[in-house]
């Protein structure tokens, strides 16, 4: 038999004899241990690899069964019966799980729209600069393509046939590039929109708004992590991520871009408004030109827009203009916004995205003020804006100007490949995610918009055909079916666990360790990762989140602050050998001379920094509810 | 026999997939809900009950079509070491032991559940004079007996799986992870790989 397979059977026996120790005598046993051997029971079946939904669901019934028969035998059967069912209609009838198989669909046919290519190769040649170029490119892609499909599977497997590849041919170390794309591939599960997310939500009766409010930032820190990782190694080791090669670099200027920056100036506005306004321009046709021009404009207009809407909405007399409206166009310009600072960085400009970030969500904080400011000021007329936003207005423009500055004609066709594949990504994720934070639709309507946006994306990228929206489609029943009868079996589960009182022992007995808050949260994490060895996450969440859940008031920790720790957690379950899903697929496309072994080495540093944020995020919690708080207050 | 266990799947298919393409219209429905509401200020109080509906719907139906396509998620750390006639073994004991019990007991209380609601004539309490809700209910019992349906196929499976040593085949079906869709989603083929191979041995022995 193979190791993993022992492996197995050395947890399964470590549970039989956990039960061993912290069962009593037969003699004194009550129901609620009953509900503990329930507990520990389950994680036996479900390693025995019978479906999980059907697990917890024979043993939900029977053990609610036992519990009322223990009461009165009389009615145990149809108590049983009522109770299941009732625990079924609430799953079918639950307004959080529809975002599921509605995000799920979006991610099914953006995955089909096949950007992941495009994106791939302009990410890698705007940060050719960067040492390791490559890894960060596949971080990036990673991250963006994981957050907009939630497949990590797919993401994994993608990257496996496209930046394996590219980062071995460059001389990139073998665990290096394994580890890059499978911690790069599993970021998809923690920033929002995340399925996991809305499953905790769901089992916590957390807000989901708030979650996905909190959990964005250390999404991107997490991503940040591994990025400044891969670029502290490639200075420090740079045989295990050479330079890319001057040709690699290259970026292939069209005919009038080469004329252009030759006869009249490299940069981009400089030559072109030169060459429109000037006679000698006999070579290049006029269309190009103002196309040209257009395209190079955009960020100012973009700028022009998100600020005048701002300015509109936040000195808009009060009762004039009409709800709504005026929020939706908020929340469509924000991604523009955000994703314009992340274009800077790409650009080499790392000081103006410093810059330009935290002015974005506090143009929220400004809009959301709005109410508190208008009062007192009479109907009809314009307010003042409040100073904040002249230096967000200031600090863009000065943003704007250097980024003119610095604008050759090797960065406008950069920033043309971005345009195709970069921006509509990031501004459907971030579309869905402003709607849903700035509270301009539930989740499941942002997910609903986001599979429309989906299906706009696949068409406008001509993959759109019957065959892969009958796909698309098919594949989402499955994969909600798998979630959603999961979650009617826990409840089922969840209700006999309650009834037979495992709660109040587990309760009981944590309380009697007298821990404090800190010792509590250690011992929560440790027994949720080491469960992320033998379980998914989806099992974690819906069985063992309830058990944890009521012992938070009693050491008073918000549950929206927990949810974001197991989020970063459960990370670590796709990395940790031997069943971590994300290097069996990486394996699976593989060239046969990459060992597993080479995989699970490289991911091990990838590990390490996701325990560091863990730690990062608890020293500081702001970093997850920085967000939430302001918006929500 | 095989027949027959092929054709139960093709029904726990079929209703699967037909009531699959409840997304779609869950998608658009919700889509023309939002723009209603921001772009022609009118909402439909009802809109809220038919996307439950059709969410509750769709994946209840969908889990027989789940059974059928063993996309069921199961904890695998063992599992898929197992020789086939050890799964099967496993599988049939459990099969007896949780899946019937639960989903028998859930088919017969759903019954009952969807029988009070159509005697009342039951309407949705959410908006008053809501959308009727007893053909919802009724999904609980209809879903129920096509997953037990199916259920008894995947036993039988596995009594056959003992008798053979492995197991029989299913039909095929669009999957999540195809690894060879995906390869040619990227025009990687295999050769590709097998030259990339050659990049790997080749630097090891330049190292040594």
């Amino acid at each position: 038999m193979k190791k993993e397979a022992w492996f197995g059977l050395a947890m399964m026996a470590l549970v039989v004899i956990l039960v061993f120790i912290v069962m009593p005598p037969p003699s004194q046993i009550t129901t609620g241990h009953l509900g503990l051997l329930m507990l520990a029971m389950i994680v036996l079946a479900i390693m025995l690899g019978f479906p999980t939904a059907f697990t917890l669901m024979g043993m939900g019934t029977m053990f609610t069964w036992f519990a009322y028969r223990s009461v009165n035998p009389e009615t145990a059967v149809k108590q049983t019966l009522d109770l299941m069912v009732q625990r079924g209609y609430a799953v079918m009838n639950n307004d959080v799980l529809v975002a599921v198989p509605l995000f799920v669909f979006m991610g099914y046919l953006v995955q089909r729209a096949n950007l992941i290519e495009k994106l791939f190769t302009s990410l890698h040649l705007v940060t050719s600069r960067i040492p390791g170029s490559l890894a960060v490119a596949t971080i990036v892609t990673c991250a963006i393509f994981a957050t907009a499909t939630g497949i990590i599977g797919a993401v994994v497997t993608l990257m496996g046939l496209l930046a394996f590849p590219a980062m071995l041919k460059a001389g990139y170390g073998i665990k290096l590039s394994a580890g890059a794309i499978t911690a790069g591939g599993t970021l998809g599960i923690l920033i929002p929109p995340s399925v996991l997310l809305i499953l905790y939500g769901a089992t916590a009766g957390v807000s989901v708004v708030q979650l996905y409010a909190g959990a964005f930032f250390p999404g991107i820190m997490l991503a940040a992590l591994y990025i400044g990782y891969v670029i502290v190694l490639a200075k420090l080791k740079p045989d295990v991520a050479p330079p890319l090669s001057e040709e690699e670099k290259r970026v292939d200027l069209p005919a009038f871009a080469e004329i252009l920056s030759r006869v009249r100036s490299k940069n981009v506005m400089a030559g072109l408004i030169g060459a429109i306004k000037g006679k000698r321009n006999a070579e290049i046709p006029m269309r190009t030109l103002l196309k040209q021009l257009g395209i190079a404009l955009l960020p100012v207009i973009m700028v022009s827009l998100l600020m005048g809407s701002i300015y509109l909405s936040l000195t808009a007399p009060e009762g004039e203009v009409p709800e709504g409206v005026v929020p939706m166009g908020i929340g469509h310009e924000l991604p523009a916004e955000e994703t314009r600072a992340e274009e800077f960085g790409g650009l080499q400009e790392p000081e103006e995205a410093r810059k330009e970030e935290p002015h974005a969500p506090g143009a929220i904080a400004e809009t959301k003020e709005e109410p508190s400011e208008a009062k007192g000021i009479t109907p009809g007329g314009r307010k003042p804006a409040p100073g904040g936003y002249w230096i967000a207005l200031g600090i863009s423009v000065l943003g704007l100007a250097f980024f003119y500055i610095f604008f050759n004609f090797v960065r406008l066709e950069l920033f043309k490949m971005l345009l195709a594949s970069f921006f509509p990504l990031a501004i459907l994720i971030l579309g869905v995610l402003g709607t849903i934070i700035l509270g301009l639709a539930t989740p499941g309507e942002a997910a609903a918009m986001g599979s429309f946006g989906g299906l706009v994306l696949a068409a406008a990228y001509g993959q759109i055909n019957f065959k892969m929206v009958k796909e698309s489609v098919f594949l989402t029943a499955k994969t909600s079916a798998m979630v959603c009868w999961l979650f009617v079996g826990s409840s089922m589960f969840a209700a006999a666990f309650a009834l037979l009182g495992g709660q109040e022992i587990i309760n009981g007995w944590v309380k009697s360790l007298d821990l404090t808050p800190i010792q509590f949260m250690i011992l929560a994490q440790v027994i949720i990762f080491l469960l992320g060895w033998p379980l998914e996450w989806t099992e974690i969440i819906v069985i063992f989140m309830p058990i944890f859940i009521p012992l938070l008031a009693h050491f008073q920790i918000d549950p929206l602050f927990f949810g974001l720790l197991v989020a970063l957690n459960l990370q670590t379950a796709f990395l940790s050998p031997p069943v971590a899903m994300a290097a069996f697929y990486l394996k699976g496309v593989a060239p046969p001379h990459v060992t597993l072994n080479q995989i699970f080495m490289g991911m091990m540093p990838f590990m390490a920094i996701q325990v560091f944020a863990i730690f990062l995020l608890y020293v500081f919690p702001q970093i997850g509810l920085w967000l939430p708080s302001l918006i929500y207050k | 026999m095989q027949k027959i266990l092929l054709t139960i799947d093709k029904i726990s298919t079929f209703a699967g997939q037909a009531s699959s393409w409840l997304i779609v219209s869950l998608t658009l429905l919700i889509t023309y809900e939002v723009f209603s509401r921001y772009v022609l200020r009118v909402t439909h109080p009802d809109a809220f009950d038919a996307m439950l509906m059709m969410y509750g719907t769709l994946f209840m139906m969908a889990g027989a079509y789940t059974l059928a396509k063993n996309a069921h998620v199961r904890g695998d750390v063992l599992y898929r070491f197992f020789p086939p006639r050890v799964q099967a073994g496993l599988d049939l004991t459990l099969y007896f032991l949780f899946f019937l019990p639960g989903v028998v007991a859930f088919c017969w209380a759903g019954y009952e559940y969807a029988g009070e609601s159509w005697a009342i004539r039951e309407l949705s309490s959410i908006t008053s004079e809501g959308l009727p809700i007893y053909p919802f209910k009724t999904i609980i019992p209809i879903a129920g007996v096509f997953i037990l349906m199916q259920g008894i196929v995947e036993i039988i499976r596995c009594v056959q799986c003992l008798k053979q040593g492995k197991w029989p085949s299913r039909e095929v079906d669009v999957e999540e992870v195809d690894v060879d869709e995906l390869k040619e989603m990227v025009h990687v083929t295999d050769k590709d790989i097998e030259k990339l191979d050659e990049v790997i041995t080749h630097k090891k022995e330049s190292n040594k």
